[in-house]
């Protein structure tokens, strides 16, 4: 059901706003919303900023040392503890921020001595240091490189014109060397030697002998990787500490939520707007009276033009298919809850679709030792709750089918799909047509429940006569009262259907209405795809059965057997529960809902303590 | 063989061909898609992966009816029948609607796709919309399955 809810309007003095704050967070059964002149908290931005330096400081953590994996516990923590942001993991924090320059200083630092050892390696031959690397009195010097193999051409070269050449080291491009020509054949030798391929080159910037230098930036950069490794071992260390700082960063987005929270301000009061759910006003009177006794709180109904969030409340078993709901979109607060109708029939047809005991049996076990053992949370626990749930439809049809891993160890209840398609395919429009009905009694409601009870006889009920009308016509001895129900029912439609028009357009509008029949016949025709699935799940499964029994023979085959066993039916039963998942949902969105559901209907989200990293006690 | 049966084969060999080709586009355009967004947005991996698998859905399909051609006509499972020309060209026809419109649906299934992709990213919230929309496409897939098979079933051998 959808729970009623309240308007709050709360006034209080502007010295006691933190710990009403602190105290309707606490007690999570409120939410404030934004007015025209509300603003958030004076300490907002830095507020914002602190969740940010936290957040950050978690990423780089989670970037050196990986996230908690999905089967470790999270931690858990007192309520009380994420209400205010604890000094000595801030402390941690700053630790973490500057581990993480120092990182990056050091980062910085190794590539640019690693850049300059790669200048000076082609260099540390030379046995003269750089500085004295110069024209003399009769010799010119010029430095370069040439690739490998232009350099017997060169060598050639500087023999024909009294030079001599120096190799020195590989370089990036190629061989580095020193040529010494007489002055008078300078010029000449290096005209010839730039047409074969040289390329000056400037030597180091280095005082002394390249190979000093080279030493020098060896024992540099190994000081750089000692200390590199110093703070990887000390970021690992800090890493153990992963857990405080995502209770930092709940104990931030907690004091954020605070200082956004909009609230109107006078000179020495201030003023929240916020809903909160009509059978917890007691829980925010108290919360409120548990700080001080200087307000004004009052709790009323929402006006016509007010749309309040919406929060459904069902039992235990339809929890869970609220999140199915949801993600199409949420009730609106004014209609009635889809979710106990919807329940059964998405519970029902998601079994249905995967028709199989032994896949019931594995889903059972595979999503109640995730519930156990992983702890997921939010929509994703209501997800994994519904496929547990479905594993027993799931069970019951495959017993109904006689389908057990894609065999047939024992004989169907019912029939066997693949034997009998036809039959299979008339239970599935069945089906689909009570799954109709009950969308069309949703929409009866919906209409009596706004004081129209016209639009509930003529446009919903007739149909429900109709197309009853029309499957009886095809029972060979309830022909006769299917084909009275049939031209009963559209005679309603032809003559209701048009009831707001005026003058002609009345007929007009009623022979359109029943035009509508084609759509509701297609909604039905729609089911088939239960058909569809059962059928390609069950053959695939038959398929790696076949396969696996071929290949037996030997001790090789029965290993080679049991892998395409299990591997295969692990195989079909993902891709089944995704068939299923992905149309058991399509049916309910646009076969069901269409036929009444409104939606659009806003979370509720109370102010509360952010436990998103942590689990609270 | 007959070259009835031969005719047959050559049926369900397209049914699985086609619906299989159109099918691997289809995850190639997705799974691009996907890909481009979980390098954004790795938390995404989950809801995207369920959208790139929807255009995967008629390559089951297509290789579905080829095994129960194969079952019917006794490949698998009994000796081979040796079928007439009618009953050959008729498994023929059978297998066209799920060769054909899985071919062609997967490929617009996957265009789909790749938008409810995009609009996953752009709004986490709104995958399962996308999955809707993506859905629909398939319908017609499920459709030409079932003529499919009620036509395989319904041939006399």
């Amino acid at each position: 059901m959808i729970v009623p809810m309240k308007k709050v309007t709360l006034y209080a003095l502007k010295r006691e706003k933190e710990a009403l704050l602190l105290s309707l967070q606490r007690c999570g059964e409120l939410m404030v919303i934004s007015t025209e002149d509300a603003q958030p908290q004076e300490g907002f931005a830095q507020s914002a900023e602190e969740l940010a330096r936290a957040q950050e400081a978690l990423g780089f953590v989670y970037r050196s040392v990986g996230k908690r994996s999905m089967f470790t516990p999270r931690p858990e923590v007192e309520k009380q503890a994420l209400l205010f942001v604890d000094p000595e993991l801030e402390k941690l924090r700053d630790e973490v921020a500057e581990l993480e320059r120092k990182l990056s200083d050091n980062a910085a630092r190794e590539s640019a001595l690693s850049a300059e050892a790669a200048a000076v390696a082609p260099w540390v031959e030379l046995d003269v240091p750089v500085e004295e690397l110069k024209n003399t009195r009769k010799v010119a010097v010029f430095t370069g490189s040439i690739a490998a193999n232009l350099l017997p051409a060169l060598t050639a070269l500087a023999e024909e014109r009294d030079s001599a050449v120096q190799l020195l080291g590989e370089g990036a491009e190629g061989r580095v060397l020193v040529l010494y020509a007489p002055k008078g054949r300078a010029e000449e030798l290096l005209e010839a030697a730039k047409a074969v391929g040289y390329v000056p080159l400037m030597p180091p910037r280095v005082v002394g002998l390249p190979r000093a230098r080279a030493e020098q930036l060896a024992a540099e950069l190994d000081a750089v990787r000692k200390e590199r490794e110093a703070l990887t071992e000390a970021m690992k260390k800090l890493a153990e500490k992963r857990d405080e700082l995502e209770i930092l960063c709940d104990q931030r987005a907690t004091e954020h939520e605070r200082q956004s929270t909009p609230a109107m301000l006078t000179d020495y009061t201030f003023c929240l707007k916020g809903w909160t759910q009509a059978d917890r006003t007691e829980v925010v009177q108290k919360a409120v009276e548990s700080v001080t006794d200087a307000f004004v709180l009052s709790f009323e109904d929402p006006a016509e033009d007010e749309t309040p969030p919406t929060v459904t409340k069902n039992s235990k078993l339809v929890a869970p298919f609220e999140s199915i709901t949801d993600m199409f979109s949420r009730p609106d607060p004014r209609e009635v809850d889809p979710n106990p109708v919807m329940a059964p029939w998405y519970w029902l047809i998601f079994g249905m679709m995967m028709g199989d005991a032994g896949y019931g049996l594995l889903m059972a076990l595979a999503f109640g030792l995730f519930l156990k053992i992983a702890k997921p949370r939010g929509d994703f626990r209501k997800l994994v709750k519904v496929l547990l749930f479905s594993s027993i439809t799931t069970a019951f049809w495959g017993v109904m089918f006689g389908s057990y891993f894609g065999a047939e160890w024992f004989p169907p209840v019912l029939f066997v799909p693949l034997n009998e398609p036809v039959s299979t395919l008339i239970l599935c429009m069945v089906i689909g047509a009570l799954h109709i009905f009950s969308g069309i009694i949703l929409s009866m409601v919906n209409c009596l429940r706004a004081g129209d009870w016209q639009a509930a006889i003529f446009d919903n009920l007739s149909w429900i006569i109709l197309l009853t009308g029309i499957g009886f016509m095809f029972l060979e001895p309830l022909s006769q009262v299917g084909t009275y129900l049939a031209i009963f029912g559209a005679a309603v439609i032809v003559l209701t259907g048009g009831r707001a028009n005026r003058g002609i357009k009345k007929i007009t509008g009623g022979l359109l209405s029943l035009y509508g029949v084609t759509g509701q016949l297609s909604d039905i025709l729609s089911y088939s795809r239960i058909l569809a699935l059962v059928l390609s799940s069950g053959v695939v499964a038959m398929v790696f059965n076949l396969l696996a029994g071929m290949v037996q023979g030997s001790v090789l085959g029965y290993i080679a057997s049991v892998l395409i066993y299990v591997i295969g039916h692990v195989f079909n039963l993902a891709m089944g529960l995704l068939s299923a998942y992905v149309h058991a949902s399509r049916l309910q969105y646009i076969e069901f809902f269409g036929k009444f559901y409104t939606g659009n209907g806003r979370p509720f989200v109370p102010m509360s303590v952010k436990a998103a990293h942590v689990d609270l006690k | 063989m007959s070259t009835g049966t031969l005719i047959a084969i050559i049926g369900a060999a397209l049914a699985a061909i086609l619906a299989g080709v159109g099918s691997a586009y289809g995850v190639r355009l997705t799974g691009q898609a996907a890909a481009g967004v979980t390098a954004e947005k790795p938390d995404l991996f989950g809801k995207l992966l369920v959208i790139e698998a929807l255009p995967g859905t008629q390559g089951i399909y297509g290789f579905l009816v080829a095994v129960i051609v194969m079952v019917r006509i006794g490949i698998l499972g009994g000796g081979v029948a040796n079928l007439t020309m009618e009953q050959g060209w008729s498994f023929f026809g059978a297998c066209m609607p799920i060769a054909i419109v899985g071919l062609i649906s997967a490929t617009f299934q996957a265009q789909t796709a790749v938008s409810a992709i995009l609009m996953t990213a752009k709004e986490p919230g709104s995958s399962a919309k996308g999955i809707t929309m993506a859905a629909l496409v398939e319908t017609y897939a499920i459709l030409a399955l079932l003529v499919s098979i009620l036509l395989v079933f319904g041939i006399q051998v």
